[in-house]
């Protein structure tokens, strides 16, 4: 049906480089007559720059503009049968509101009475009657606005440009002109190419909405294509929420995420094709334990208004203990006590002794000497240890210049990691020694502990790192003893985010149900 | 607050010493008679019906009009097109050519204007020139020429300054509108560049007008010993001649003619306002 239709604008592979930046890599876009089409994307994606491109500010770098079947590159902007209106409004401050709309027709020479026939008409297509004396800088953000509307249309252009028109407007504000807006195109029926980061706005008015990032096209669809089918993760995150699951495609219309096989609707993947799944938070149901389709714990509870939004973790996350073992100062001072010296014990994998040198050896034991009259540092300069690659505990001696010197044991382990194939995850972390001090003294205690324990979790298929998000311990930093404490490293479970009218408790068991439709299946896109 | 506002106490004695009393002075040596003691005071207007009674004095402030008019013109027409060409530059090219317009400006009045007596004299720099290609001499020193270079030269910074600070606070993207309106360069600058730039020409022409049609050392340095503008007579009367009521008396009659003068140029300004309105509601 879309190819009857006439093909205005057409993007023929456009590069557009800024000192050796590429902010557009080859667009290629056709816009028809009539159409409400949205470039969407976040600040830096290129969407203005393909506008300015089209307005005749700026130059490609390569490419083609064709507009109405002719190359336009070397056309002047006030050549191009198109009209911008500014992100700014950029209204004539020196111009009252009726000669600001009537600026593009006086400079065409158009004679006085049909320029005061087409700018009245506009007043009026814009509600704006009776203004035309005033002082545009005296009017509101959105009077302002409507004016910078009605002197570009009144040209009457093939297309019109809107630069983020409404982003200095209050919300309630950019409500009413999203729909006057729609209004207004679908009036004077001419093609409107809207600039917007603002998804919202992009599925309420388009009728075409083109994603883009890092100058680059991602999908081209209508609004419900884009928010039901989206192309891949990028999109679906960029456009609504989503929950977004790695899973692998079967066969045609099977899909396996979490280590459950699903119906779905989707073809035409290589078989275990590695895959992103979307469900949409409205798409998930809460049922009864026995009815759903995965189960899960309800972690939270929030009202939003119409609808709750919960959350419920189906997979718990991966989760290791290890010990700290706290000790109390155990400095050792120098025969005429004028410099002390530290350091503590740790343990290091037996996989990782080929990194270990001096320097790591002074940073995995915190070695440090300073001098007592003016608590400066001294540097550490002799290093005593014989450690082999074998499993077995090591002393090693720090010394200085002047011979201070203390002793602490390596212990060579094998690492133990916890895995949790159901998540992909493994998690992995050491023991260690700290002192009451360090504790004490630690400005960031979660990131501390993280770093002491070299608390690690990966992906178990590409060993790619996965965030620890959870840090527990079962002391208080402040009145620290000396002892062992437990501390338990665990990363984010599987949580599916559900928007529903139903309320659930939170802490309960509960099944979630949907419908093999309501499974968007997507390729995985490389970053 | 509150405490702030004492911080102007200095300043509110100090005009007052040095501005508000002395003005008080003029106005009261211009409206009395020569030769007051303290006991008997005699108001009159003796002064003003002589300054315009004579015709020597009337000539002389006409001169002084003119001068500074045509001086005034010259500054926005030499001095514009330099600002705008400054206000296009990147910031760096900007801040070094906003240097070199003030840098004579470090450099004493008095020496600059000497400098143009070397240059201009009849056996100076131009006429050796003159000379060398077997033209005429041609009297430039001591001639409206030279007044008015001497000024135009000293001046024309305060114009350039101004223009170039308007140009440059002006909105860009008013100009990508215009471009978007289908204007072409010309029309551009005609339609938005110019009108916005005019409130820069009009302080540029109070800063430009006002100490031209009073100045004295330059219409002295390079007019000659007899070349007399308004301000030279002023002079005259005070350290010369020793007549303090009339010199106050002529002060006063300047100050109207500035202050009507600056109420014109401002009307100019606005008028363009009324006009515009008048035009919007047809």
């Amino acid at each position: 049906m879309e190819m009857e239709k006439n093909k205005l604008i057409q993007f023929k592979n456009i590069v557009k480089d800024f000192d050796g930046q590429l902010v557009l890599k080859g667009i290629n876009l056709d816009i028809y007559e009539n159409e409400f089409v949205t470039l969407l994307g976040p600040s830096g994606c290129g969407k203005t720059t393909l506008l300015r491109i089209l307005g005749g500010f700026l130059d490609v770098t390569e490419g083609q503009v064709i507009f109405d079947g002719e190359d336009i590159a070397d056309l002047p902007p006030y050549k191009r049968e198109l009209n911008t209106v500014f992100q700014k409004y950029a209204l004539f401050p020196h111009m009252n509101v009726y000669d600001n709309i009537a600026f593009g027709l006086k400079i065409k020479k158009m004679s006085k009475d049909v320029i005061e026939q087409k700018v009245m008409k506009m007043l009026k297509l814009i509600n704006l009657e009776g203004f035309e004396d005033k002082d545009v800088t005296l009017l509101s953000g959105g009077q302002q606005q409507r004016i910078a509307i009605a002197r570009a249309l009144v040209n009457e252009p093939k297309v019109l440009l809107l630069d983020e028109p409404l982003a200095a407007l209050d919300l309630k504000l950019r409500k009413e002109m999203q729909y006057e807006l729609k209004k207004i195109q679908q009036e004077v029926g001419i093609t409107f190419i809207y600039v917007t980061h603002d998804q919202e706005e992009a599925l309420t008015m388009s009728d075409k909405i083109v994603v883009m990032k890092d100058g680059e096209i991602q999908q081209v669809g209508t609004p419900t294509d884009i928010y039901n089918e989206p192309e891949n993760c990028y999109v679906a995150r960029f456009i609504g929420e989503s929950n977004i699951i790695p899973g692998i495609m079967l066969e045609d219309y099977k899909v396996r995420f979490d280590d459950i096989d699903f119906d779905c609707v989707d073809f035409g993947f290589k078989k275990n094709e590695p895959v992103d799944v979307v469900i949409r938070p409205e798409d998930l149901d809460i049922v009864k334990e026995e009815e759903g389709k995965m189960t899960g714990v309800v972690k939270s509870v929030l009202f939003k208004g119409v609808h709750y939004e919960i959350m419920v973790e189906t997979v718990p996350g991966t989760t290791v203990s290890v010990d700290m073992q706290v000790t109390q100062e155990h400095d050792i001072s120098s025969s005429d006590a004028s410099e002390k010296i530290s350091a503590n014990d740790f343990y290091v994998d037996i996989k990782d002794m080929e990194e270990l040198n001096d320097a790591e050896i002074i940073a995995r034991a915190d070695a440090q000497a300073w001098s007592t009259e003016n608590d400066e540092y001294i540097s550490i300069s002799k290093i005593e240890y014989d450690i082999k690659e074998e499993i077995g505990t090591y002393p090693v001696t720090f010394s200085t210049s002047n011979g201070t010197s203390v002793t602490i044991n390596v212990f060579v382990v094998k690492q133990q990691y916890v895995e949790n194939p159901k998540a992909n995850e493994a998690i992995a972390a050491f023991n260690f020694f700290k002192t009451v001090d360090e504790i004490k003294e630690s400005a960031a205690l979660d990131t501390d502990l993280k770093t002491w324990a070299n608390a690690q979790s990966w992906k178990l298929s590409d060993e790619s790192d996965v965030e620890i998000s959870n840090v527990e311990y079962d002391f208080d930093p402040d009145t620290i003893t000396a002892g062992t404490y437990k501390v338990t490293f665990s990363t984010q479970g599987r949580e599916f985010k559900i928007h529903t009218t139903d309320i659930a408790e939170e802490g309960a068991e509960v099944g979630l149900s949907f419908f093999p439709e309501d499974i968007h299946v997507m390729s995985k896109i490389g970053f | 607050m509150k405490t702030f506002k004492r911080l102007t106490i200095p300043y509110i004695v100090w005009i007052t010493l040095m501005i508000v009393i002395p003005m008080l002075l003029i106005v009261f040596y211009a409206f009395t008679k020569t030769g007051n003691d303290v006991v008997s005071i005699q108001f009159t207007l003796e002064h003003f019906q002589k300054f315009f009674t004579d015709p020597d004095f009337l000539r002389t402030l006409w001169l002084s009009l003119k001068i500074a008019f045509i001086t005034t013109i010259i500054c926005i027409l030499l001095g514009y097109p330099v600002a705008y060409a400054i206000s296009q530059c990147d910031t760096k090219t900007r801040n070094l050519l906003i240097l070199l317009v003030t840098l004579p400006m470090w450099i004493n009045m008095l020496v600059r204007t000497y400098a143009w007596i070397g240059i201009l004299a009849d056996n100076g720099l131009i006429s050796h020139i003159f000379n060398f290609f077997g033209f005429e001499p041609t009297k430039l020193l001591y001639t409206d020429f030279s007044v008015i270079l001497g000024m135009v030269y000293n001046f024309i910074p305060f114009m350039i300054l101004q223009i170039e600070s308007s140009l440059a606070k002006m909105d860009k993207s008013l100009l990508d509108a215009a471009n978007d309106l289908g204007c072409n360069r010309m029309q551009r600058f005609l339609n938005i560049t110019l009108p916005l730039s005019l409130p820069g020409v009009i302080t540029g022409i109070t800063l430009v007008f006002l100490p031209a049609v009073s100045s004295f050392v330059i219409p002295k340095l390079m007019g000659g010993g007899g070349y007399m503008m308004i301000g030279n007579v002023i002079e005259n009367q005070f350290i010369t001649v020793g007549e303090w009521n009339f010199g106050s008396a002529i002060s006063m009659i300047m100050a109207v003619i500035i202050m009507i003068s600056m109420y014109i140029t401002r009307r100019l300004d606005k008028g363009d306002d009324g006009a515009r309105i008048r035009k919007g509601g047809r």
